[in-house]
């Protein structure tokens, strides 16, 4: 049983860690029906942000303000900073393809990947770096139920992904963007009709997903290893995978789904094989794709005809 | 007349002939002593480092031969990223290039498997200085080298040192599954079988990025967990998992694991070289380094990079004494007759008929509080 719950705990965290990047991928498709394959490339940016904002704070080693304070500095600086380098994306590399056949913003999206990797390779240099968690949090901080364990960091990142998540729902349902937002996934040329200035919307849909994703890579920063500009490629797919299992354009959905995901995967590794983790991640997101392609919570599209 | 123009051109064109004999058999002039060592190592990617030392170590002992010898022999650089299918696509660039006499690296054995093949068939000696799996000098390369130690020695060997020295009685494995995780796997599972210890086998995929599941099927009763990483960061984050979920089990790295960045106390790592900086045969090469590329302290990933160089370069400067400047089977044939009687890392150098480096031993460091290794075997 204990097994089985740090097992839990595992999947959970990761899982939330996959929920966030999912949220990306769902809002914009849900507002822009394009699939934003440059979202892992802004989780990496989003990780070397923090890293930077660590390193500008003193560092692992001699953080010059208290630790707490610096974790914040971290999340905001990668947050603001992907944020906006979402509005950046949007701006030129999908606004003007907005009216094009379906399949130029997907290549758009792929170019901009392949533009932010090797951009990040040129700028940040090849080396791999570390956010050294464990020099200004002790491993040995956390919580022990029997022989259930959590960390302080995996109990952080748990409690996080989960404030976010709930802060996102309220800003969906609860805010003027918001309601436009939803207003517009439902039926743009309507929004349109009604007034709600599209583009704003879509900037702020950008810049949320982004956050999200830019949080996402700082929490990957601090669970996992090092910081490098290949970093977003697997987590990205698998943000994808969660986005799809839980039903592409639904929020609760892309919650959902991270954190199935992280937890299948983690029982995965617990249980069957600790080498085909990621088979089977992909086996799952093809299963979906061809039995229930609006995932678990996502509604079929009705077509006028 | 016409009997003397017949004369004539038999005459010139005998003592051309003879000319060129002569030529062919005079030993090039040390200036004449031309030829480029191809330095394959990951110059970029996630262990840049490695590659920018191999490179750095490489162009300080070419340059010493050259200072020594007064021969001309240049380098240059192919980027593999430790990638066999970048390795792959550089490795006929090498063969096309002329003047390439012989291949510095490539750093990864998955890379030598990619590109064996074909420097071999092309008679390009290819001396590595950090590719350990074992299969490599089976015979399959001809022109394969090393002069550092392969894992059939460093699995068996670290197997003995954790159960002999250490004391183990139960030790987990995580093997990444690439050329050289799974090939050293196999060969410490193989020990632990005959020391009659019980070891535990887990295969992970080399994408893997959260090891927390992995962490926690390991036994609480495990001594040690022995990792076949090539990205030091993932034995550091094995070694932190393990005290967030309270385990005993204490990581002991492979050589691939022999980087800064796993740094947690009381951790074991093996290396296939010694750490050289205190060795005064070492001195001058080291000092030429940190003096060429303003690095502050050195891995022992780099010190076999300048074995390898000097290595491909005296085959070279040989072949030019025997008339054959540039000639890549000649190259070939006198590194097999190496014979170095004391190399920077500390012994003498002399291949087997195989190419393995005779007599060649793995060194285990203990990692310290300040994150510094000492030399415990």
């Amino acid at each position: 049983m204990d097994y089985l719950g740090q097992q839990l705990i595992n999947g959970l965290t990761l899982g939330g860690v996959y929920a966030l990047i999912a949220l990306g991928y769902t809002l914009v498709y849900g507002v822009l029906q394009i699939l934003n394959f440059a979202h892992g490339d802004v989780y990496m940016i989003g990780a070397f942000l923090g890293f930077f904002a660590m390193t500008w704070l003193g560092g692992p080693l001699a953080p010059t303000v208290p630790v707490a304070l610096m974790l914040l500095v971290m999340f905001l600086i990668a947050m603001m900073g992907t944020g906006l380098l979402g509005i950046v994306i949007e701006r030129f590399a999908y606004r003007p393809l907005r009216n094009s056949t379906r399949i130029a913003p997907l290549i758009s999206a792929l170019g901009v990947s392949i533009l932010l990797q090797n951009g990040a390779l040129l700028i940040f240099s090849p080396s791999i770096r570390s956010y050294d968690t464990s020099s200004y949090i002790p491993s040995t901080l956390g919580f022990s139920v029997g022989e259930l364990t959590i960390d302080s960091v995996r109990l952080g990142v748990l409690v996080l992904s989960a404030v976010l998540m709930i802060l996102l729902t309220k800003w969906v349902n609860g805010t003027q963007v918001g309601r436009a937002m939803r207003a517009i996934a439902y039926d743009k040329d309507a929004a349109v009709m009604m007034g709600i200035d599209v583009d704003r919307v879509i900037r702020w849909t950008f810049f949320v997903g982004a956050a999200l994703a830019g949080a996402a890579g700082v929490m990957n920063g601090l669970l996992l290893r090092g910081v490098s500009s290949g970093m977003g490629l697997i987590p990205g797919l698998k943000g994808f995978t969660a986005a799809v299992i839980g039903g592409i354009g639904s929020v609760p959905g892309a919650m959902l789904g991270g954190l199935l995901l992280g937890v299948i995967e983690s029982l995965a590794q617990g249980y069957l094989s600790t080498n085909f983790a990621d088979t089977i991640t992909f086996i799952l997101l093809i299963t979906f794709m061809l039995f229930r392609p609006n995932g678990i919570l996502g509604r079929p599209m009705m077509v006028k005809v | 007349m016409k009997l003397f123009s017949k004369l004539s051109a038999i005459v010139a064109s005998s003592a051309l002939a003879l000319t060129g004999l002569v030529a062919i058999a005079t030993p090039a002039k040390a200036a004449d002593c031309t030829g480029t060592v191809a330095i394959m190592a990951p110059l970029t990617g996630g262990v840049a480092f490695i590659g920018k030392e191999q490179s750095g170590f490489a162009q300080v002992a070419i340059a010493d031969v050259n200072a020594k010898n007064g021969s001309k022999i240049e380098f240059k650089e192919y980027d593999t990223q430790l990638d066999a299918a970048q390795a792959a696509t550089q490795a006929p660039n090498i063969v096309a290039n002329k003047s390439v006499i012989g291949v510095v690296g490539p750093a990864g054995s998955q890379e030598v498997l990619a590109v064996g093949g074909l420097f071999g068939a092309n008679d390009i000696a290819v001396v590595s200085p950090s590719a350990t799996r074992t299969n490599l000098t089976a015979g399959t390369y001809p022109s394969f080298f090393r002069p550092i130690p392969n894992d059939g020695l460093q699995g068996p060997g670290n197997a003995r040192y954790m159960v002999q020295t250490l004391k183990a009685k139960e030790v987990a494995v995580i093997e990444e599954k690439t050329a050289y995780g799974t090939g050293l796997a196999k060969e410490f599972l193989a020990e632990m079988k005959k020391l009659k210890v019980k070891a535990t086998n887990f295969a992970v995929n080399e994408k893997n990025a959260d090891y927390a599941a992995v962490v926690t099927r390991i036994s609480k009763t495990a001594d040690f967990v022995f990792v076949t990483f090539q990205d030091a960061a993932k034995s550091q984050q094995v070694a932190q998992e393990l005290i967030k979920q309270k385990k005993k089990a204490v990581v002991f790295g492979s050589d691939g694991s022999d980087q800064p960045t796993f740094k947690t106390p009381g951790t074991y790592v093996s290396g296939f070289a010694p750490d050289v900086s205190g060795l005064a045969v070492a001195a001058s090469a080291v000092a030429a380094y940190k003096a060429k590329t303003g690095a502050t302290s050195i891995t022992t990933f780099g010190p076999p990079a300048y074995v390898a160089a000097q290595v491909i370069a005296e085959a070279a400067v040989r072949a030019c004494a025997a008339g054959k400047t540039g000639d890549r089977a000649t190259v070939l044939a006198e590194i097999k007759k190496t014979k170095i009687k004391k190399t920077i890392l500390g012994g003498p150098l002399e291949f087997t008929a195989t190419g393995d480096v005779k007599g060649g031993r793995f060194y285990i460091f203990q990692t310290q509080k300040d994150g510094s290794r000492k030399s415990i075997g």
